[in-house]
């Protein structure tokens, strides 16, 4: 008990009031709007901290995200086709997310760097072309370019999606962060910087990447699914669209590649340049690549590396991380 | 049986031209510079878009407004590679790769701001005609863009072989170093090489955009097409570049004879997706 009471830090306070204003956000009786937006922001952050774990510490700059929310959120549309609950379609689909990782890995993990970034990008491509061709559900105004509707959604309040959200996201914080701290983070660490050494020292380097690579297909699929019961609506030219993959990585390179709190950070921006621009989406989007140019080229560790420049920031983080009750 | 074959077949060869053309920069920017660079698919679109605005804004004949678009493409290229990719190559190995997708975020929204979402096409009397093989009909414009892309393949060739800058480049391509010890200037070649990529951009763009109407975000699937053109065909080589556009144009037009042009796209997409995973060295390449 003692030594639980010793780890409690300033930084363990904030978050936790943080967790707590986050949770009764919904029954706060705030503008539905707002909920909209930190809903979005929950999901935006779930999937930008999935492509931090493998862009940032695996080194794989990805561009599959699209396909992995949207073969989530069809698993969840299709399943209500056939009188599969939601909530099990919405696990089933980011399960088969994983899976789709899996046997993709198989094609593109023998590309590197570039390769395997335009590789991861067709993916998408192909999916969508499938899926505007495939019809499962022969009736008239559904599937293919028309989409489905997800079924059984209807009653479920905002709120409810909200807290769902709230979990996935605090879910994919807590997922990065057992991984960075377990031998696979250690591996990774050692692939990214040098494979060949990593390699000969015993690493697998194709089963370090592999593991991080499945787990943000599943969660990132979990993030679309929730997305797409708020929608209540698939379709799929929107959904294996390259947008997604633009949020992705806005909200992790703006706030910061390979930190902890950059997607916290940049999806905060991504999500508040959503709202400040709502009515001109493609200034919004416009701007958006100029912010990401010029940070890129002034800090590449975004706005949290250029926090780190000043000692005021890292005093303070120091603060935060300090325990309240010093250990005896 | 005999003679609907060979519709697809003479229109694939005719395709494949523009698609060696739309390739020809990729293939340039990757060889000098070892950078896929993301945006090329909307750097053409880019200048298709030109074209357009100045056929519809000033009734200027597109071939004859590449005068324009030529200079505003190098322009362009060369201001990406001195001022921000080159910056980005002393960051990290991601940087480059990410400014890429930042610049086609901005062309994208800034055309769909300019021209609207809705598709376009550079409509000319000539790219509308049609002319006659026996007795078979193609477009002319599928004829005009394989002739183009002959020429800019051959001209580029020449370029590089012949004159001082072209094998200043392919020096500084294989050995920078060593092409620095000789006296030249390496810290201008790349963004002279970049612009010269951007060059055959501007006509591929033109002549691409009297071929297939076109909007903002058709640049994903020109990156791809290109991209696949180079994989097929193998890095550095013009010859490889060309048959690269062949095969995927054939692959586009045979599938669509076969199994209905809505899958065309389907196809050419798992032509590539195939070919990186069995061989990403390419069929050609070493």
């Amino acid at each position: 008990m003692k030594s639980l009471i010793s780890k409690i830090s300033p930084g363990y306070l904030v978050t936790a009031v943080a967790l707590i204003l986050l949770a009764v956000l919904p029954v706060a009786n705030m503008p539905r709007a707002w909920i909209l937006y930190v809903l979005l922001f929950l999901i935006y952050l779930a999937m930008a901290n999935m492509w931090n774990l493998i862009a940032g510490y695996a080194g794989l700059i990805s561009l599959a995200a699209p396909a992995f929310l949207g073969i989530a959120g069809y698993t969840l549309a299709l399943s209500t086709w056939f009188g599969i609950p939601w909530w099990a379609g919405l696990i089933g689909g980011a399960i088969l997310a994983g899976i789709f990782a899996y046997l993709m890995s198989f094609a593109v993990f023998r590309l590197s760097g570039v390769y395997f970034s335009i590789g991861t990008l067709v993916v998408p491509e192909v999916l969508r072309q499938v899926f505007y061709l495939w019809r499962p559900v022969n009736l008239p105004l559904t599937g293919g370019g028309a989409g489905y509707t997800i079924k059984g959604v209807s009653g479920l309040s905002m709120g409810q999606i909200y807290w769902m959200a709230l979990a996935v996201a605090i879910l994919s914080a807590v997922v990065i962060r057992i991984v960075l701290r377990s031998n696979l983070g250690l591996g990774l660490a050692a692939v990214r910087d040098n494979q060949r050494a990593a390699a000969s020292s015993g690493v697998n380097t194709f089963r370090i990447k592999l593991y991080p690579f499945i787990i943000s297909a599943i969660l990132t699929g979990l993030a679309g699914g929730l997305f797409f019961v708020y929608q209540q609506y698939i379709e799929p030219g929107s959904t294996f669209n390259v947008k997604w993959t633009m949020i992705i990585l806005l909200s992790t390179v703006i706030g910061g590649l390979r930190t902890e709190g950059g997607p916290i950070i940049g999806s905060i921006v991504v999500v508040f340049l959503y709202f400040l621009l709502a009515r001109y989406g493609n200034y919004s989007l416009l701007l958006q690549g100029v912010i990401l140019i010029v940070i890129m080229l002034l800090s590449p560790q975004g706005l949290v590396g250029i926090a780190q420049r000043y000692s005021l920031f890292n005093r303070f983080m120091a603060w935060m991380g300090k325990p309240l009750i010093a250990a005896k | 049986m005999h003679g609907d074959i060979l519709t697809p077949l003479v229109m694939g060869i005719l395709l494949g031209g523009l698609y060696a053309l739309i390739a020809l920069g990729l293939s340039m920017i990757f060889g000098v510079m070892r950078l896929i660079n993301l945006a090329h698919g909307d750097l053409v679109v880019l200048g298709s878009y030109l074209s357009y605005a100045l056929l519809s804004y000033f009734g200027l004949d597109p071939i004859l407004g590449l005068i324009i678009t030529i200079p505003v493409l190098f322009g362009l290229g060369f201001f990406i590679q001195q001022f921000l990719l080159k910056r980005a190559f002393a960051i990290s190995a991601e940087a480059p790769l990410i400014i890429a997708f930042g610049i086609a975020l901005i062309i994208q929204n800034g055309v769909q701001i300019g021209f609207s979402p809705l598709l376009r096409g550079i409509t000319t009397s000539y790219s509308m005609a049609s002319f006659n093989l026996g007795s078979l009909q193609f477009p002319v414009s599928y004829l005009l863009d394989f002739i183009v892309a002959l020429i800019v393949m051959l001209a580029f060739r020449e370029f590089f072989t012949r004159t001082y800058m072209g094998r200043a480049i392919t020096a500084a391509s294989q050995n920078k170093k060593a092409a620095q010890l000789m006296g030249i200037n390496t810290k201008m070649i790349y963004g002279f090489a970049f612009g010269l990529a951007m060059i055959s951009a501007a006509i591929a763009g033109t002549f691409m955009g009297m071929t297939f109407p076109f909007t903002p975000v058709s640049g994903t699937q020109f990156l791809i097409i290109a991209f696949g053109v180079v994989i097929i065909g193998g890095l550095g080589s013009l010859l490889g570049t060309f048959l690269g556009g062949l095969i995927l144009g054939l692959v586009q037009t045979l599938t669509a004879y076969y199994f209905g042009s809505a899958t065309q796209m389907l196809f050419v997409y798992l032509a590539v997706l195939i070919v990186l995973a069995i061989r990403p060295q390419g069929l050609f390449g070493r």
